[in-house]
């Protein structure tokens, strides 16, 4: 079939309003009269608190400050409804909302910020993934730190580890990193010409958005409307809510148009981080190069959130033994609540960290075999036909051979 | 003093939510009285070309002018929705989700069509350049504008949903199909690192994305060139920092992003392959394109320098110390 | 509250601001050129750069009131309408463009290159764009971009059809 259109490198249909400074972010939109909005966060990883917002709310030029007691369902997340739109009790990271004032500046909003006053009954935090686990750890919510265990089970790992020719042990640790997308969260929320709530923000899923405005604020999902704006980067960082149900809130409550915008400094405490990651491997080989087994443990750090933990680690785990063939495989992947900054998506979403991993087993193991990382990787890869660590059959596009070769020769 | 290495390093990444989560797309097609075509749907652009990969699919399958394409993708209010713009999953099931529309949206105009041209089947009929066409004379034709002008209440529109191939892996054994499709990448590097200074130079780099078809080219050389961006910063650069909870550099003059001189130019390879089941082929490589990269830069540093980095970022203070390390076994 | 005047784009200005408000304040605040876009705040990614006075400067790093009598440009000041300047051109054609938030900065800290140089290297382009950030693109097709807008600059390169 001959193709007009695809396979032709047009000019991007955006590309236009972005060179001439046209294109609209969150930011860009200004209305007379709008209103300001800013959020208190919690400064401790981990402590109950008590808040009162009196002298605050006598402050000339603030119009409100909301709090846990005027959402109606106070829980969202993507998976696990484990945040909190405001704290109430507990603040379980630094970073956490507890309070979103609404005034006619944004200098107001700070003063009025300094004048919340927040007691915190400073708990001792969870900050070791490892020591999370643990039966007798401090528990974060719920009756354990444990949010998700992924397990991989083909062939027997630990014998044809024992029966192996040569196996590499080691641990590999990964960090957490942020997206650092260029454009700081920024939203506007107002009522739209139907009495509609809408809200401009840059999203990676409006729909989902509304859907989560909605619970919180326990109304139906057509009375919401989300205007995604252009989207300054996002790379798995604007996936969970951040000011979409304060600014949906503030909105409803007092029919203006009212604009939030975060500095660097705010938008670092606002998203979810990229899994850190602590992977034991144990990678077998035989006389050949060809893999036996391999054996890993996976432990996310997913912070004091769950965001898309059971999916990061779940994709974490089932690439873990990297895109080769391997008879048997033993993997057990865990995402853990910590007091750290919660971890969610990020580009590559688990199967990033375990590559880290994966690859530097395979360099070893040839090394040992005195064969070139090239050969190694050629007698173990995944081919049309081969099946994969969970089983599945690769039976359609599977160009890995022409990448290896390309790269190297 | 400066020690060269090269590594290499091979991935691959299953699209969509994967595990039988439901991952579905849908988008509306709808003719406007002007004759041009909309396209509704709610997937994202978040600067990886997603409009344009939208807009391209639905020309193609129309076989219509991009120009006479218009998009709706940003309002809740009127688009449909199509997922999230992540799991490298828009081009794959919404851009299926978008021919799946069109193809119902051709079959409508050619039904349409006989309508208007007074004829007993809608065999032979052909639509292309905003036209439909009796094969047998090109005189024989209905125009798009025509067809809208004959829409008397409400729109003249079709749309279709995508569900992408995913099975629930067994609890006890996590066997089972949880993605679909895979996709392949390959990357080799070499590196310079300063023995004194712990400095890592990339020199040179290679990196081949699989793709299934290329829609965009030169798109697809963007997103290669961001991964690998992306990968080498994380592998390199990029700290949080965080320490009893808080992050400590919570700044761009703290958190160190590379700069344009800290980059270099890519060579990159585009592989095709078709998959059977994508939009022309074409499969999604947002993510795919950072996953080897981090990796085969940790690898090119053992090459250089012997020593096995196990704990990211491979920060100079961290190629020092490890350095030291090796020297002070080696004494003993 | 200071009046200052200043030309914005070959317009002339007398406003009246705050002491405490920046360059980038005025400049989105009061005359709503939202091109000019604010990333870090500290001027370390170059997202707010503009060109005053012939200098390429973060205007996130600059008081209103320092500016009283001067000259900016900003990315509003390169096209009218669709009419759109050689080095915009070459962003688009290159393919340099993605998410966009960086782009003004970058096609400011361009011309400011190409108005010293029209013939830079790849390496003076790197050099000209590094206090630039991009998360998006690894600046490479940035880079051509500005190569390709040099071109047309100097006429060894026409533009595309």
């Amino acid at each position: 079939m001959e193709l007009k259109h695809i396979g032709n490198s047009i000019d991007r249909i955006d590309s236009l309003a972005k060179v001439t400074g046209k294109a609209m972010y969150p930011q860009d939109y200004y209305v007379d009269n709008m209103l300001y909005g800013k959020t208190l966060r919690s400064i401790y990883p981990f402590a109950k608190i008590n808040i009162d917002t009196r002298e605050a709310q006598n402050l000339p030029g603030v119009i409100r400050i909301f709090t846990h007691n005027d959402v109606p369902n106070n829980a969202h997340g993507v998976l696990h409804k484990d945040q909190l739109v405001f704290c109430k009790d507990i603040v379980r990271r630094i970073g956490d909302p507890i309070a979103f004032v609404v005034a006619e500046t944004e200098k107001i909003c700070e003063e009025a910020i300094e004048k919340i006053k927040v007691q915190y009954e400073i708990m001792k935090p969870v900050l070791d993934p490892i020591e999370a686990m643990k039966e007798d750890s401090i528990k974060i919510h719920g009756d354990s730190n444990i949010v998700y265990h992924f397990k991989l089970r083909k062939g027997d790992a630990l014998r044809a580890l024992e029966e192996s020719y040569f196996v590499a042990t080691n641990t590999y640790k990964t960090h957490s990193i942020d997206h650092a997308f260029l454009q700081p969260e920024a939203g506007i929320g107002y009522l739209d010409e139907n009495g509609n709530i809408a809200v401009i923000v840059a999203t990676q899923y409006p729909h989902y958005d509304r859907e989560e405005i909605a619970y919180c604020l326990n109304l139906p999902i057509e009375n919401i409307r989300i205007i995604n704006s252009n989207v300054g980067g996002a790379f798995g960082g604007r996936e969970d809510i951040t000011l979409q149900v304060h600014l949906a809130l503030a909105a409803k409550t007092l029919n203006r148009v009212i604009k939030c915008v975060y500095s660097r400094e705010e938008s670092f405490l606002a998203h979810s981080k990229r899994h850190a990651m602590i992977m034991n491997y144990s990678t077998g080989v035989d006389k050949e190069g060809y893999l036996t087994a391999v054996k890993a443990e996976i432990i996310g750090d997913t912070g004091a959130y769950a965001s898309w933990a059971d999916n990061v680690l779940r994709k974490a785990g089932v690439h873990a033994t990297g895109p080769y063939i391997v008879p048997n495989v033993m993997v057990d992947s865990y995402a853990v609540y910590t007091n750290n900054p919660y971890a969610g998506a990020m580009r590559g979403f688990g199967a990033t960290q375990v590559a880290v991993a994966y690859e530097q087993q395979m360099d070893i193991l040839a090394r040992e075999l005195k064969m070139s990382p090239v050969e190694i990787r050629l007698k173990n890869i995944l081919k049309v036909g081969s099946i994969t660590s969970t089983g599945q059959l690769l039976n359609n596009s599977v160009p890995l051979e022409n990448c290896l070769r390309s790269v190297t020769e | 003093m400066i020690k060269r290495g090269k590594g290499l390093a091979i991935s691959y990444y299953g699209t969509g939510y994967g595990n039988g989560y439901p991952d579905v797309s849908n988008a509306i097609v709808r003719l406007n009285k002007d004759g041009k075509v909309s396209i509704f749907v709610g997937g994202t652009e978040v600067g990886q070309g997603a409009k344009t990969v939208f807009v391209q699919i639905a020309a193609e399958t129309l076989n219509i002018n991009i120009e006479d394409i218009i998009l709706y993708s940003e309002d809740t209010i009127n688009t449909p929705d199509a997922g999230t713009a992540a799991a490298s999953r828009q081009t794959y099931n919404t851009g299926n989700a978008i021919k799946l529309a069109c193809e119902k949206f051709i079959e409508e105009l050619k039904a349409k069509a006989k309508e208007i041209l007074n004829l007993d089947s809608t065999e032979g009929l052909i639509v292309s350049d905003s036209n439909v066409y009796l094969n047998s004379s090109k005189n024989d034709k209905v125009s798009f504008l025509e067809i809208a002008s004959n829409v008397k209440n409400g729109f003249f529109e079709s749309q279709a949903s995508f569900t992408a191939h995913t099975v629930e892996m067994d609890v006890e054994t996590g066997q089972g199909e949880p993605y679909w499709p895979y996709t392949f990448s390959a990357c080799e590097v070499e590196v310079e690192v300063n023995t004194l200074t712990g400095i890592v130079n990339i020199i040179h780099a290679r990196f081949a994305q699989d793709v299934g078809k290329a829609v965009n080219p030169r798109m697809i050389e963007g997103q290669i060139d961001g991964g690998f961006y992306m990968g080498q910063s994380y592998c390199l650069f990029e700290d949080l920092n965080i320490v009893d909870g808080k992050i400590m550099n919570n700044k761009y003059s703290k958190y160190l992003l590379p700069t344009s001189m800290d980059t270099i130019d890519i060579d990159k390879i585009i592989i095709e392959d078709p998959e059977s089941t994508a939009p022309f082929g074409a499969k999604g490589i947002g993510e795919p394109v950072t996953i080897p990269v981090a990796p085969a830069i940790l690898n090119a540093i053992y090459d250089a320098i012997n020593v096995r980095i196990n704990e990211l970022p491979a920060t100079p203070d961290k190629i020092i110390s490890a350095l030291k390390k090796v020297k002070s076994e080696d004494q003993l | 509250m200071i009046n200052l005047k200043i030309n914005v784009n070959n317009t002339d200005y007398e406003i009246e601001i705050d002491e405490e408000k920046r360059l980038i304040d005025l400049l989105r605040d009061e005359l709503r050129l939202t091109g000019v876009k604010e990333g870090c705040s500290e001027g370390e990614c170059g997202a707010c750069s503009v060109i005053l006075d012939g200098k390429l400067v973060n205007s996130c790093l600059i008081m209103a009131f320092q500016v009283n009598d001067s000259k900016v440009v900003t990315i509003e000041g390169l096209s009218e309408g669709d009419n759109i300047n050689y080095i915009q051109k070459a962003f688009i054609e290159a393919g340099a463009v993605q998410c966009g938030y960086c782009t003004p900065g970058m096609i400011l800290a361009a011309k400011a290159i190409l108005d010293k140089n029209p013939n830079p290297s790849r390496e003076e382009i790197r050099m000209g764009i590094s206090g630039n950030l991009c998360r998006c693109t690894g600046y490479e097709k940035i880079v051509e971009a500005i190569e390709l807008a040099g071109g047309y600059l100097n006429g060894t390169k026409t533009y595309r059809e």
